[in-house]
């Protein structure tokens, strides 16, 4: 890798200096932000920098990292969310679609710019009427008389960068023509650049964090984009958008944990420093738990976002896409959990605009709502997991269904089984396990979470079937106790080869990993009595209710305390 | 005593207790004071005259209907240029008792009071009942002894007591320490009267807020405004709204509404709006009404727009779009779906009904005022105008005219028979152009 030094610099910030390759430090960063100038142009400024970009391949001049490195980088960028921001929003959405579904001379004619910094490039496909709803983006393109432009037409709104870039990768309704004659309105995928002509941003939004980045909302008006530029092909610009969005995620994981990182330091400077009642602050069990979960959260995250990043690099072209949602689902969850404590143990200070902490609180709030918000993902995890699990069980369910002897018996001996509460193996630890056995005991945990997690999604969908999709309730605790599955798995992996490799600290990551798991195995017990049919501990109907009544009056709908009839 | 004294005598007592039998068994009320008590021997048997007028009466009016007159009617008795309203009818209740001093009759005053309440317009107003109350002499009908506790002491006055409070029942006033102390002065605390009372206590606070959907207690007289009431009140649809369009000519004379321009108010929410653009315009739609609402004592009338029930054949499913969410899949293409024992959609109490798609309330309920109605809901949905309308008004417009004035009008002939009439798009393109 020749490309070595990069020095990006924000007003906000101070310098950042980046070093080379893998083992980067960042040498100065000064945690006193200047807040007047913190505003929604705070001078951002690009410099002339080579390499912008490092996910393109070599051939389009960028690194060429893979999946593992691009992590370990996301890990020191995240330290000013803006810049990582900026950067997310450039490469891992605005050029990926050139990248993913771009023809060889689209790439070639984009890329390089693109990767050196010359051009930047935005991601648009928010409209104001359509956030997750494709099907509702209004923007149309329209094929000209000489079939050689489409003609733009619309407004696309909360795009990051709109105001800096110069490329953007636009989604847009076409009319295409089914092979049975039928016209339909179809997404699809356009390059366009800012020379077309047509092109005007708005003013930049007044943000609650992340203000360093720039995000405004962008009309086209009758742009004119030669048909070239279509990204893919026409109608198939859904597929290239989801593929787009499901690629970067897994990145959160390992920029949250190293933000996380920082921000222990930092909060420990303090708890250690910092005197009350003649002792220090560190000495306090609720100090003390505090750190705890920072540094619990920060491990799980690490782990998680690395093992998909591992897996996303094996040969061929793995579909981790559930993986990568439950890594940004889980370090989003996380970051606003710790930043908040983090802000709670400086106490008053926290709270000033003087510590940077109220500042990385307000710009890890957005963690939880872009790139799918976590609502949205959570679905995205149980339906595409039970989509799966589904499909293997169709052959059972309808011979259930039909009422065969033998699988009917089959079925009650299991449940008898379970019910009489044998341990599982699945062959974790023991021998030729891989779990070393100081963590016998969570792996056991693991096996015993996943046997009833199995049980009891066999009879979600023998209760639900296709409907499932409308138990948002149900599928929200699938999805919760999946991620919790997929973190003791990576944890207990990492651990694992910690201690057998002989890495430092090996003591101290056993620790964690065990915490982690019973942790999540409670939860995830918690979580499965509430899935039961009529259990008690699930309170769906009851919430339903309420609800209910809440959005009908859509208000409050309580008597004041201190109402009275006489 | 001779014979022809002891004849005499007996006439005088047979005519005083014909008398009271004959009130008895006409239910009248029992006053203590009869107006034929036996009298002495030494007075003459001629009936007495009842008191002498205390307001000076003026001529009796020939009236056809002969009504036989309440004791003490005429102190309600309109001035010929009074108005009806509280100070009268405190000024009548004080002429009973300033004249009146032993308050004779005063169980029939305050009767003919409690029935007089509504002309006045004072059935809300709780210093009135408990000036009625006042009027009944105190300390006299409370019991002294067991025996008085034991049998129904003075039970006429306690029923009339009762029949106050249950008239402050009835309006839905709540009594407060005043009405207390004067029953208790009255009555005694473990009279009947006290003992609704302290049921009324108990009982209407916890009643106080029972409705689901309560009405405000003083409705605006204004059409239009009570008009909006009504609908708000229909519509659960917190985003409805309410267009008024057509408001009625204001004259001097707030009472009637122009017979040609009548109040035309509707209301419909989004979801109607957006079901009405989607209903194909081969089936009509209908104009129904009216409708009867009671708002506590005001019955208003409202006509709605609904279309029939498609059949199961002709009701489009909806088409999932394949590529509709970007972020999770909405259709799982799974072979099996619900099971049966976690089905919850049939319910017997649902009856799914055609479509509803806006209310409105008129002055006038013949088809040209509707027709304006369908006029002025074709500016926010378009469609409307390619839809044919069927106009289905009931036969008997039987409505109560609010009786504001004294007098109620027989109500207007309805016409006979259903009218059914098709209103096409010709007649929308001639109002439209």
């Amino acid at each position: 890798m020749s490309r070595d030094i990069y020095v990006v610099r924000t007003v906000e910030e101070g310098e950042l200096l980046v070093g080379r390759g893998q083992g980067c430090h960042p040498t100065s960063y000064s945690t006193r932000g200047t807040p007047a100038t913190e505003g929604p142009n705070p001078g951002c400024q690009y410099p002339r920098q080579r390499d912008l970009s490092w996910r393109p391949r070599d051939a389009g001049g960028g690194l060429g990292l893979s999946n593992t490195m691009y992590a370990r980088l996301g890990e020191i960028i995240s330290l000013d969310c803006s810049i990582a921001v900026t950067l997310a929003a450039h490469q891992a959405i605005g050029l990926k679609g050139i990248i993913l579904a771009g023809s060889e001379e689209q790439k070639a004619r984009y890329l390089p710019k693109l990767a050196s910094g010359e051009h930047v490039a935005a991601f648009c496909l928010t409209e104001p009427a359509s956030g997750s709803d494709a099907a509702s983006i209004r923007t149309r393109a329209t094929l000209s008389e000489d079939k050689k432009h489409y003609v733009l037409n619309g407004s696309k709104v909360w795009i990051t960068n709109g105001g800096l870039a110069s490329v953007f990768t636009v989604f847009a309704k076409t009319e295409v023509v089914d092979s049975n004659g039928s016209v339909k309105d179809k997404v699809t995928a356009f390059i366009v650049e800012r020379d077309f002509g047509g092109i005007t941003s708005g003013k930049p939004e007044d943000k609650l964090g992340i203000r360093g980045s720039n995000t405004c909302e962008v009309h086209f008006e009758n742009t004119r984009v030669p048909v070239e530029n279509v990204l893919g092909e026409v109608g198939g610009g859904f597929k290239v958008a989801m593929n787009i969005l499901n690629s970067g995620r897994f990145s959160m994981g390992s920029a949250v944990a190293g933000m996380l990182k920082k921000l222990i330091e930092m909060t420990a400077e303090y708890a250690c420093t910092r005197k009350q009642f003649n002792r220090n602050l560190s000495e306090f069990g609720l100090i003390q738990e505090k750190f705890a979960l920072m540094a619990q959260k920060a491990y799980v995250m690490e782990s998680m976002a690395y093992l998909t990043a591992g897996m996303l690099d094996q040969p061929g072209f793995p579909d981790c896409s559930i993986e990568a949602a439950m890594v940004k689902v889980f370090s989003s969850e996380a970051a606003w959990q710790c930043v908040s404590e983090a802000l709670q143990v400086l106490g008053g200070s926290g709270y000033m605009r003087d510590y940077p902490y109220e500042r990385i609180l307000r710009d890890s709030r957005i963690l939880l709502i872009f790139e799918g918000t976590n609502e949205i993902l959570r679905m995205y995890i149980a339906l595409t997991g039970l989509q799966h699990a589904g499909r293997i069980l169709t052959a059972r369910v309808k011979q259930l269904k039909q009422g065969n002897v033998t699988t009917i018996m089959e079925t009650v001996s299991q449940r008898v089984r379970d019910s009489l509460g044998r341990t599982v193996d699945l062959g974790l630890t023991g021998k030729l396990g891989a779990v070393h056995p100081s963590m016998e005991d969570s792996a056991h945990k693991l096996e015993q979470n996943v046997h009833d997690f199995s049980r009891t999604v066999e009879t979600l969908l023998l209760r639900f079937g296709k409907t499932i999709v409308e138990e948002q309730l149900v599928l929200k605790r699938v999805a919760n106790i999946l991620i919790n599955l997929y973190g003791m798995t990576a944890v207990l992996s990492r651990a694992s080869r910690s201690i057998r490799v002989g890495l430092q600290n090996h003591d101290h990551e056993v620790l964690l990993a065990n915490i982690f798991c019973t942790e999540a195995y409670y939860q995830n017990l918690f979580a499965l009595s509430q899935l039961d049919k009529y259990s008690p501990e699930n309170l769906d109907e009851l919430i339903k209710k309420v609800s209910q009544q809440v959005l009908e009056k859509r208000a409050y709908v309580c008597a004041h305390p201190l109402d009275r009839t006489s | 005593m001779s014979w022809a004294q002891a004849i005499l005598l007996a006439r005088g007592l047979s005519r005083g207790w014909g008398g009271i039998c004959s009130t008895a068994l006409t239910g009248a009320p029992f006053s203590q004071v009869t107006p034929q008590a036996p009298r002495g021997l030494h007075c003459s048997t001629a009936a007495h005259q009842p008191d002498s007028p205390l307001v000076p009466r003026p001529p009796e009016p020939q009236r056809g209907l002969v009504k036989a007159l309440a004791p003490h009617e005429e102190l309600f008795r309109q001035a010929p240029d009074g108005v009806r309203d509280k100070a009268s009818f405190v000024q009548a209740v004080q002429n009973f008792t300033q004249y009146n001093v032993h308050k004779r009759g005063h169980v029939d005053f305050i009767y003919l009071a409690l029935r007089k309440m509504r002309e006045y317009g004072v059935e809300r107003d709780l210093a009135i009942y408990n000036l009625l109350l006042d009027i009944f002499p105190k300390e006299v009908f409370r019991p002294r002894n067991i025996f008085h506790s034991i049998f129904l002491h003075y039970p006429r006055q306690q029923e009339c007591g009762i029949a106050v409070l249950e008239q402050m029942e009835n309006h839905g006033v709540m009594p407060n320490k005043e009405t207390e102390f004067l029953l208790t002065q009255i009555f005694g605390r473990k009279s009947y009267p006290m003992l609704k009372f302290v049921r009324m206590k108990l009982w209407f606070t916890r009643f106080k807020n029972i409705n689901p959907f309560p009405v405000p207690r003083d409705l605006p007289q204004d059409p239009v405004d009570l008009a909006r009431l009504a609908l708000r009140h229909m519509e659960p649809d917190l985003s409805a709204r309410v267009t008024v369009y057509q408001m009625p000519l204001s004259k001097d004379s707030t009472d009637a509404t122009d017979p040609t321009e009548p109040h035309i108010i509707g209301i419909q929410s989004p979801d109607q709006q957006a079901a009405l653009a989607h209903h194909d315009p081969a089936h009509p739609i209908f104009v129904e009404g009216p409708f009867s609402l009671w708002l506590r004592d005001k019955c208003v009338y409202y006509h709605i727009l609904r279309a029939d029930l498609l059949p199961p054949e002709e009701r489009e499913v909806e088409e999932i779009p394949e590529e509709w969410n970007l972020y999770y899949p909405m259709q799982l293409d799974l072979a099996y779906g619900r099971s049966s024992w976690d089905d919850y959609e049939f319910n017997i109490d649902e009856v799914e009904e055609g479509p509803v798609f806006a209310i409105c309330m008129a002055g006038a309920h013949d088809q040209a005022t509707l027709a304006k109605w369908i006029q002025g809901l074709q500016e926010t949905n378009p469609t409307l105008a390619r839809i044919p309308v069927v106009f289905r008004l009931s036969a008997s417009s039987g409505e109560l005219l609010a009786s504001s004035s004294g007098l109620e009008e027989p109500p207007l002939t309805p016409p006979e028979g259903r009218e059914e009439e098709e209103n096409n798009q010709q007649r929308q393109q001639q109002s439209q152009s």
